[in-house]
C-alpha cells in the first residue's frame, strides 16, 4: 500500500505533520550510567536507544597476538522484544542485526583514533528500547555520544540520519493529479517527488530510503546503506538531503555534549 | 537545489535545569577559540577551565602551537583540532586537551590498586582499569624470608602463594611501555596485598590527571589513616590513582625495629589472605567512609584526603544531630547535604 501521497502533496506535510526537510525531535543525554566508561541515551522521534561503552580495556585475545596496532571494536546490539509494533523474540543470530553491528563497527573504526590502544578492546553495547524508523542512524548517533563520554579520541562526530523519496505513483503513471487542475498549485507538481528527511517507521515501510552517516559537518560520507530500490536519478537528491540532515544532527549532538560539559565544569 | 534543513519542532522542555538561553553563546564551530594568555610567557601549565571543546572542533590554526594529547591534525592541514571532549591545557607552546572523562592512563610513580587477573610463569597480570592489563613481575615483589634475596625457581613454582587470581593489591607503577602497558612493583612495606577492608571503584584520574570532577585526583598523599569516632578505631584509606579505593582497618605492623629491620621483616603473613577480626564498630565506620566517598563522587567532587576527612567529620556531626537507628545510609538527599556542608565549611 503506497503512502497516501495526496494528503502529503496538498499540505506538504507528512503523516506526522513534519515538512519534507524537518527532523524529528532529538533528545539525548550522556553519562547516564556510572558503572561504565561511557554511556548515552538517545531519542530520535520514537526510536529510543541506550548505549554503553566499556574500554579501551584488555579483552580476551581473539586469535593470535591481536597486536595489529589498533584497538578492536566490538559492537553488540540487543533489540528489546517490546521495541517494535509486534512482540518479537530476539533471534540470536539475526542477520539484520549482524549487518547493523558490522556497519557500525566499520564506521566507528574509521572515526576513532585507536593507534594508541593496540591490544585493547572497545566494546559498544547498544540496546534498542523502541524502534520507529531510522534505527541504524539512531544507533550510530548513540554510539558516537557514548564514545565521546568515554573519552576515546576520534576525529569528529559520526552522525547519521535517513533520507527517503516519495514515490509519486500518480505522476509516473501519467494519471491526472488532484491539484493539477488548480493553476496556482502547478508549481507544487515539480516537488511532487520530494526527498524526505528522517523517516519514521511508517514511512520507512513504504518509501525507498537510505541511511547516510557523515564525519562531522564535513561532507565526508562514512556510512551509506540502502536496502530498497529507487530510481537512480533520485539518489543524488536523497543523498544531498541526508548529508545536510547529518550536519543538523551534529549541531544538536554537539549542543548536548556542550551542555553536559558546562554542567560538569560548573559543578566542580 | 538549495537545501535547508529545518530543526525539529521544539519539544516540551524536559531538560534538567539547564537554561536554554545560554546554550549557544559559545557555540561557534567555525570560529577560533579565544587563546587568552598567549601573549605572556607562561611558565606553568594552564587550563582554560571554562572553555569546553568537543571532538572535531578547530582549536587553532596558528602554526606556533604544538599538538599534544587529545588533539590532531587533519590529513592535509596544519590546524589543530580537538579529538576528545574536554578542556584545553596549555604548557608553553604545547596544546593538549584534557578529557572530562576518560579511562585511567598509567604514569610512572602512580599509586594504584589492582586485582590479579591471571597468574603466569614469572609474573602476574593485574587489572588496574587501564586500557591494558598491568604486569607485576615476580622480581617486583618483596619475597619473604630475609633481606631482598634473589628469586629462585622455588618461588616460581610457589607463585600462587604470594598472589593468586582475584587478590587485591596496592602497588606503584614502575614503568610504562610504549603500548601503554604498565609494570608494577610492590617493593616497599607500603605496598602489598590488601586485607581487612572494603573495595570500591570510582572514576580515576583519566587523561591528563589534573583535578577532574567526581573522581580521584593525583595528590601528595594517596594513603592516609583516619581516626574514627564511635569506637571505630583507626581506618586506612588508600585512594588508588586509577579510581580504585581500599578502606580497611588499620593494623599496626608487628615489628618496629628501625628502618633497616623493616625490610627484613617481610614474612609470609604479608601474603596471607586471612582477615583479622574486625569489630562491628569498625565495620560501621568503614561503611561510613565508603558512603561519604560515594556521596562526594555523586556530587561531582574531587576525592582526596582533605575532602574525605572533612566529609567524614560532617557526616559524624550529622549523625549526632539525629539519633535515628539505621541512619547510616549516606545516599540521596543525605549525601547531597553532606557534600554541601563540606563545600560551605
Amino acid at each position: 500500500m503506497p503512502l497516501d501521497t495526496s494528503s502529503y502533496s496538498l499540505a506538504l506535510l507528512r503523516l506526522d505533520g513534519r515538512r519534507w526537510n524537518e527532523l524529528r525531535r532529538i533528545h539525548a543525554q550522556i553519562s547516564t550510567q556510572a558503572a561504565v566508561d561511557g554511556s548515552s541515551y538517545l531519542e530520535m522521534g520514537n526510536t529510543k536507544i541506550i548505549c554503553t561503552v566499556t574500554g579501551p580495556a584488555e579483552g580476551r585475545r581473539v586469535g593470535g597476538g591481536g597486536s595489529g596496532g589498533e584497538a578492536t571494536i566490538q559492537v553488540e546490539i540487543s533489540v528489546a522484544g517490546f521495541s517494535g509494533v509486534d512482540r518479537k523474540k530476539s533471534g540470536r543470530g539475526d542477520r539484520r542485526i549482524f549487518e547493523l553491528s558490522y556497519t557500525i563497527e566499520q564506521a566507528v573504526q574509521t572515526t576513532l583514533h585507536t593507534q594508541n590502544y593496540s591490544g585493547s578492546t572497545i566494546s559498544i553495547n547498544l540496546h534498542v528500547l523502541t524502534q520507529d524508523g531510522s534505527l541504524l542512524a539512531a544507533l550510530i548517533n548513540a554510539a558516537t555520544l557514548a564514545l565521546i563520554d568515554a573519552g576515546v579520541p576520534m576525529s569528529d562526530y559520526l552522525c547519521a540520519c535517513t533520507a527517503g523519496s516519495t514515490t509519486n505513483t500518480a505522476s509516473s503513471k501519467g494519471a491526472p493529479r488532484p491539484q493539477a487542475a488548480l493553476p496556482g498549485l502547478s508549481s507544487l507538481d515539480e516537488e511532487a517527488d520530494d526527498p524526505l528527511l528522517d523517516l519514521n517507521g511508517l514511512e520507512e515501510q513504504e518509501l525507498p530510503f537510505l541511511t547516510v552517516g557523515t564525519l562531522g559537518a564535513s561532507e565526508k560520507v562514512v556510512v551509506c546503506i540502502m536496502e530498497t530500490r529507487v530510481q537512480a536519478t533520485r539518489l543524488e537528491e536523497m543523498l544531498a538531503v541526508g548529508v545536510d540532515g547529518c550536519k543538523r544532527v551534529r549541531s544538536i549532538m554537539d549542543s548536548v555534549v556542550r551542555d553536559h560539559g558546562k554542567r560538569m565544569v560548573d559543578e566542580g | 537545489m538549495p537545501i535547508s534543513i529545518l530543526p525539529p519542532a521544539p519539544a516540551p522542555s524536559i531538560s534538567y535545569g539547564a537554561d536554554p538561553s545560554d546554550s549557544d553563546d559559545d557555540f561557534d564551530l567555525d570560529g577560533d577559540i579565544d587563546m587568552e594568555g598567549t601573549s605572556r610567557g607562561l611558565k606553568r601549565p594552564r587550563t582554560s577551565q571554562r572553555h569546553i571543546v568537543t571532538p572535531g572542533e578547530l582549536v587553532t590554526d596558528d602554526t606556533q602551537w604544538m599538538r599534544g594529547h587529545g588533539a590532531y591534525h587533519p590529513p592535509d592541514s596544519t590546524a589543530i583540532h580537538s579529538s576528545v571532549f574536554g578542556t584545553i591545557l596549555k604548557t608553553n607552546k604545547l596544546l593538549s586537551i584534557i578529557p572530562l572523562r576518560a579511562r585511567y592512563t598509567p604514569e610512572i610513580g602512580d599509586l594504584v590498586i589492582g586485582r590479579i587477573i591471571e597468574v603466569q610463569q614469572r609474573r602476574w597480570k593485574v587489572e588496574v582499569a587501564a586500557p591494558l592489563l598491568a604486569s607485576l613481575p615476580l622480581s617486583g615483589i618483596n619475597l619473604p624470608g630475609g633481606a631482598l634475596r634473589r628469586r629462585t625457581a622455588v618461588d616460581e613454582l610457589n607463585i600462587r602463594n604470594f598472589f593468586t587470581e582475584g587478590d587485591l593489591l596496592v602497588a606503584e607503577v614502575q614503568s610504562v611501555y610504549e603500548s601503554g602497558q604498565a609494570t608494577l612493583h610492590t617493593r616497599s612495606t607500603k605496598y602489598g596485598k590488601l586485607r581487612n577492608g572494603f573495595f570500591m571503584s570510582v572514576s580515576g584520574a583519566g587523561g591528563g590527571g589534573l583535578a577532574r570532577k567526581g573522581g580521584i585526583a593525583r595528590s601528595r598523599r594517596q594513603v592516609f589513616t583516619l581516626s574514627t569516632g564511635r569506637g571505630g578505631g583507626d581506618i586506612d584509606v588508600i585512594l588508588g590513582v586509577n579510581g580504585f579505593i581500599w578502606i580497611a582497618k588499620h593494623v599496626k605492623p608487628k615489628m618496629e625495629e628501625g628502618p633497616n629491620r623493616l625490610e627484613e621483616s617481610v614474612s609470609m603473613d604479608v601474603y596471607s589472605s586471612q582477615n583479622n577480626d574486625i569489630g562491628v564498630e569498625t565495620r560501621r565506620e568503614i561503611a561510613r567512609v565508603a558512603g561519604v566517598i560515594r556521596a562526594l563522587v555523586e556530587g561531582g567532587r574531587r576525592v582526596d584526603e582533605e575532602m574525605v576527612v572533612k566529609a567524614y567529620e560532617v557526616s559524624l556531626e550529622m549523625e549526632e544531630g539525629m539519633d535515628v537507628e539505621g541512619g547510616d545510609f549516606l545516599g540521596g538527599e543525605k549525601g547531597r547535604r553532606v557534600v554541601e556542608a563540606v563545600m560551605s565549611g
